[in-house]
């Protein structure tokens, strides 16, 4: 894969507080990457800073062989737009803005106002928009221009499940074609549409990874088995492992025990087995894991 | 200055579709109007109003055409400054705060480029108000109190055409560089504080683009030196640049102050 953005060292301070710390990272092209972290740990920052809204204190964001800010496509949280244009205008300026010629920028915002579901009202003015048609407008006019990286700032916070559904689909239906960043802090979003996590806390990174490495780091995976009876989880059940009611918890320890060694241990044994199961961490509970490590 | 043709038209179409290009030519039109009208016909007003005690006469000075375009401009110098200011003094700064501008500063545009459109298109509406304010001036005017100077009427035009440039530049300044109060404030207080130390101790110099606003027709009239008219329009013009210049740097130093 190629780095597309290379981030070296991003600082911003305001008087004596910094809000983000010499953070680094690297964004792969084609590779969809999630900013995560609690309110105020400096996403929206880092986001600023990346295009160009903010000066950084320190550090720089250099694009590989690219001028950063033609090839970005940027929506904020809360995207606010004039609402005596329409969607149209709209998504037609942006992309002249971002140098589409004047002759194809039309049917451009014309073909990505269809992608993004607006085409049916692309002739009427933004001021009737309903949030979740905002914020696929958003989408549009980031997109329009076809930009290599796409920065989404809480792209699906402020939407109803209906809405925050819809743009999800349409965000991985862009992860195909282009480079995303976005942050959130709702975990579950990450988890559906993410190749890399960078865990922002008080301004500073620190964890970052594949969903995988992330997950090596931080999950206690653990089996639990739910026999028959409680009598008999107590039974199977040895020193190291826990007993909850029917189910029996055996933890992974240095990738011990295997799961042949399991099965053959479940097989000797006389008792009714009703169901056996790997555990996994949520993202949410690797999440919290990495804020108490930090 | 990349972009400004897309800004441009932006600009314009948010003027045309705010009705600035309606109201504020009206504004003027009125204003215009209010002079010729209320002096020619004062003592039919004062009559109609009654309370007029009996044997009651007043000596009405008798004015020229050109004393009535002098007394709109006046009109245009209190009111339509007024008008024109508070509705452009927020161009910019409103922008900011409200996040609207943030879709447009994280794309590839010259801040000089948006600047300049914004400038532009008040020019234009400017423009279109003071024609509307002397057209109607000058129609009753000629109705009224018989005809005008062409010569005269555009000169007077022209010269407080380029004071209003001057108030555009100073507004959009103060947008870019402060919040919407405090530019508010800093722009009313330049333009009219401005005005009222000329009228008070203006008579110690006669150069300031303060006084622009009545050389036009004072040129005419021949009551004032024209090297004063001329050093006055070169500063104005001068700090109309000047001020364009700051705006723009004070757009672009103040962008990260954009909502997002």
């Amino acid at each position: 894969m190629t780095t597309l953005l290379q981030v070296i060292g991003l600082t911003k301070q305001f008087a004596e507080h910094k809000v983000v710390d010499a953070i680094h990272f690297n964004l792969e092209e084609k590779t969809s990457t999630a900013l995560i972290g609690p309110n105020g740990a400096g996403k929206t920052t880092t986001l600023s800073m990346l295009t160009g809204l903010l000066r950084p204190t320190a550090g720089n964001v250099k694009m590989l062989g690219n001028d950063l800010r033609s090839n970005i496509g940027f929506l904020p949280q809360y995207p606010q737009f004039h609402p005596w244009l329409t969607a149209l205008e709209f998504t037609e300026m942006a992309a002249k803005l971002n140098g589409v010629a004047a002759k194809k920028a039309k049917l451009e915002a014309q073909k990505t106002l269809e992608f993004v579901g607006l085409g049916d009202v692309q002739h009427k003015k933004i001021a009737s928009f309903s949030g979740g048609m905002k914020q696929r407008l958003g989408i549009s006019q980031a997109i329009v221009h076809k930009p290599k990286l796409l920065l989404l700032d809480e792209p699906v916070s402020a939407l109803d499940p209906v809405g925050r559904r819809e743009v999800l689909d349409l965000l991985k239906g862009l992860q195909q074609e282009t480079t995303i960043l976005y942050s959130t802090h709702i975990l579950n979003d990450a988890e559906e549409m993410t190749d890399q996590l960078l865990f922002l806390q008080n301004g500073k990174l620190v964890e970052q990874g594949t969903l995988r490495e992330v997950r090596q780091c931080f999950d206690e995976q653990n089996y639990v088995i739910e026999f028959g009876s409680e009598e008999e989880a107590k039974l199977f059940a040895n020193s190291s492992n826990h007993v909850i009611g029917c189910n029996v918890y055996i933890e992974i320890v240095n990738e011990e025990p295997t799961m042949k060694m399991l099965f053959q241990r479940l097989s000797e044994c006389p008792y009714t087995i009703r169901k056996v199961e790997r555990q996994t961490a949520s993202l949410e509970e690797i999440f919290m894991k990495v804020a108490k490590k930090a | 200055m990349r972009g400004f043709n897309v800004l441009l038209q932006k600009e314009f179409r948010e003027a045309w579709r705010s009705w600035k290009f309606l109201w504020i030519p009206l504004v003027f039109a009125l204003l215009g109007m209010s002079d010729p009208l209320t002096n020619y016909y004062m003592m039919d007003i004062l009559n109609a109003v009654g309370n007029v005690p009996e044997g009651f006469e007043m000596l009405m000075p008798e004015l020229m055409p050109l004393d009535l375009i002098q007394a709109s401009i006046g009109q245009f110098q209190t009111i339509g400054l007024l008008v024109m200011m508070a509705s452009f003094v927020g161009a910019i700064s409103k922008e900011r705060a409200n996040g609207m501008a943030t879709l447009l500063y994280a794309r590839p545009i010259s801040f000089g480029a948006y600047f300049l459109s914004k400038f532009v298109v008040m020019s234009t509406i400017c423009f279109v108000s003071i024609l509307a304010g002397f057209g109607a001036s000058v129609y009753y005017t000629t109705i009224l109190y018989g005809t005008l100077d062409v010569g005269a009427l555009l000169v007077s035009f022209s010269t407080y055409y380029i004071w209003l440039l001057f108030v555009i530049a100073v507004t959009l300044m103060m947008s870019a560089s402060f919040k919407t109060v405090i530019a508010t404030t800093c722009a009313f207080t330049v333009i009219f504080v401005g005005q009222i130390i000329d009228m008070i101790i203006g008579i110690f110099w006669t150069i300031s683009p303060w006084k622009l606003a009545s050389y036009g027709i004072a040129k005419f009239r021949g009551t004032i030196e024209m090297s004063d008219y001329w050093w006055s329009l070169v500063i104005t013009l001068a700090l109309t640049i000047i001020c364009i210049g700051i705006g723009i740097v004070m757009m672009k130093r103040n962008a990260s102050m954009t909502k997002i």
